[in-house]
């Protein structure tokens, strides 16, 4: 390795918010170093499913990203060599009571006039796309842009590709100092040596806040445990993404979708299944807060299992072959964070995507290149500042 | 105490029943089996038989019985520094007059060789066969148990290598080859967790039980790191496959 090594931009984290970044600067030439302290996928982005999911995502900013994100995953698909088992499958939110299906409906209304194509089921609509779903399922909302994707591959894809157009990915390399004099960023300090750059993007997601200590700047993320259940792969059974409309009470906080239990409640129990290409199904899951406490627990296990046979009771005879869980990076707000710094010039943001940086990957990366190469995006990022806190 | 000196003087005239047993567990056949009420265990079937050595003849018959092999026959009759004693013996495998056997003691743990003098089968199906192994006297009342078979464990061989033939297969769940296995180490990760989620070489029903150590190898190999840095595969419940209802609750 060089003596001194320098980089037009560093992107610190590995994950697919990093990946995503780095491939759209290289795609508009400028020379980037992804900085890993592990793996690439070793954090939240390789412990998650592959929703890419446009109806669970908040009215506004959040959900015109989305609807954005969703828009490039064709174009990346076609770009990158790696099969990231992009599958545009639509997506089914369930509902359980009567009441859930009042709100879905006045929520697809409102997602509908956003521009989001969402339909209401009724029961036997529902049985033509999801048969032998709970006979107390009262109706679902479907939207058929909803997709799914192979998380890993699409984020080891990327930076593969980024790769290949010029980037430099260290792993095993961990940012120790970020040095700003006349508050610009100069250098960031390495476990493998310093790197000259004038630019840094965080995309350290869990880690974040580590990283935004060094520059003085408070980070505001905690990381959110998510556990899920991992069945033996079988033939087809599940041709949408499915969802259960607590899902969404959890996950954006809606009380009128908020699982009623308080166990669930405390869990942030949700029910969601998808089939992967390989065959296995995924059924989730949760969200807690643990500290970095990344273990799965026989109670969570419990609880998704008690929940997804509730919804679909055929699951109930499935091998479930593994489990896992991942530490997301939580925003106050759950929403993602991104943008400059005040004050440090040369310092960008792009973390605290929670459950949604699977879908908002490519959006992201894209608003992210255009920000740190012309200082302007084409879309408008205020909604995502730092400064929406304070 | 005294009713252990007592045993002792007996068995130096012939085999007389050893009893330890101090159970307060709801059991009683040696009470049953006892001809002659040398054993008397009374109506509260937990409390620890009372054993009167003075009314034992030797027969073996509660040593057979008891489930918690709580009773041996010591025999210190044939002189010399050896005494015999006789153990219930449950293996099926060929115990023969005349053969060796390992003398063990209460924790398992090996004494040393004692040879095999007699064999007998119990009357009762239900009863272990009874094995007497002539030993040193000075184990004697410490010989607890007996094996038998070649202790394989002491002496490990070495484990064969797997073969690194290309066509072979290395994760069987998810069908992938060695030759499969080469390309994925070689594409540059560090950790034997990142390479599992990307190859799916360990995500089967085994979890990575049988291809784990192929795959850190390759790992090493493709790396040149050690098997500290490329790590093992987090094992994550359930450790078998489990029917999700079980998990719910349902069943079980």
């Amino acid at each position: 390795m060089a003596d001194v090594l320098s980089s037009e931009v560093v992107v610190i984290g590995g994950g697919v918010i990093g990946a995503a970044t780095a491939y759209f600067l290289c795609k508009e030439g400028a020379e980037v170093m992804i900085v890993e302290a592990d793996d690439l996928s070793s954090g939240a982005s390789g412990a998650c499913d592959g929703f890419v999911s446009l109806q669970t995502k908040q009215l506004g900013g959040h959900l015109e990203m989305a609807r954005e994100s969703s828009q490039l995953f064709p174009s990346i698909v076609e770009e990158l060599e790696v099969d990231i088992e992009y599958n545009r499958c639509g997506g089914l939110m369930l509902a359980r009571t009567a009441e859930q299906l009042k709100e879905l409906k006045a929520r697809a209304k409102k997602l509908k006039a956003a521009g989001l194509d969402v339909e209401t089921l009724s029961p036997s609509e529902l049985k033509e796309r999801l048969p032998d779903v709970d006979k107390n399922v009262k109706g679902a909302s479907f939207c058929a842009e909803d997709s799914q994707v192979n998380p890993y591959k699409l984020t080891l894809g990327l930076a593969q590709r980024a790769q290949e157009m010029g980037a430099t990915i260290l792993k095993g390399c961990k940012v120790e100092n970020i040095v700003v004099t006349n508050n610009r960023v100069r250098e960031v300090d390495t476990s493998l040596g310093s790197i000259h750059s004038r630019r840094v993007v965080c995309a350290a997601g869990t880690g974040s806040n580590q990283i935004g200590k060094m520059i003085i700047v408070d980070i505001p993320i905690l990381p959110q445990r998510g556990q899920i259940l991992v069945t033996e792969s079988r033939d087809r059974l599940l041709d949408h993404i499915v969802s259960g409309a607590e899902y969404l009470g959890t996950k954006a906080n809606l009380a009128e979708f908020m699982p009623e239990d308080e166990e669930a409640q405390k869990l942030g129990l949700g029910f969601t299944a998808e089939q992967t290409a390989s065959g296995n199904i995924l059924i989730g899951s949760t969200r807690e807060f643990a500290g970095f406490d990344n273990n799965t627990t026989p109670d969570a296990i419990n609880a998704i299992a008690r929940n997804a046979i509730e919804f679909l009771p055929w699951i109930k005879d499935l091998d479930v072959i593994r489990s896992f869980a991942g530490l997301r990076p939580c925003s106050p707000d759950g929403m993602p964070i991104l943008g400059t710094v005040k004050g440090v010039k040369g310092f960008y943001i792009a973390t605290g995507h929670a459950g949604d940086g699977i879908c908002l990957a490519p959006i992201t990366g894209k608003l992210m290149s255009e920000l740190v190469l012309d200082g302007e995006t084409s879309m408008d990022i205020e909604p995502f500042s730092l400064y929406r806190f304070k | 105490m005294e009713v252990m000196r007592e045993v002792w003087e007996m068995a130096a005239k012939g085999a007389v029943a050893v009893l330890v047993c101090r159970e307060q567990i709801p059991c009683n056949p040696c009470e049953e089996a006892c001809r002659r009420g040398a054993i008397v265990v009374g109506e509260d079937i937990c409390t620890p038989p009372r054993y009167d050595p003075s009314r034992c003849d030797g027969c073996g018959r509660c040593v057979a019985i008891c489930p918690g092999m709580a009773v041996v026959l010591l025999d210190r009759s044939p002189g010399g520094g050896r005494a015999r004693v006789t153990l219930p013996y449950e293996m099926r495998d060929a115990v023969e007059a005349g053969g060796e056997a390992w003398a063990l003691d209460a924790e398992g743990v090996p004494l040393g060789k004692g040879r095999i003098v007699r064999t007998a089968k119990a009357s009762r199906k239900d009863a272990a066969m009874l094995v007497t192994l002539e030993v040193p006297e000075e184990w004697s009342l410490k010989v607890k148990g007996l094996r038998v078979r070649v202790m394989s464990l002491e002496a490990p061989q070495e484990a064969e290598m797997p073969s690194r033939d290309e066509g072979r297969t290395v994760c069987r769940c998810e069908e992938i080859s060695c030759a499969e296995a080469q390309a994925y180490a070689a594409m540059g990760f560090r950790s034997l967790g990142a390479l599992r989620r990307y190859s799916r070489i360990g995500l089967g029903y085994c979890q990575g039980r049988f291809c784990q150590t192929m795959l850190a190898g390759e790992l090493q190999e493709a790396t040149s790191r050690t098997p500290e840095e490329v790590g093992t595969f987090r094992v994550r419940p359930p450790v078998r496959p489990v029917k999700l209802s079980r998990l719910g609750g349902e069943d079980g």
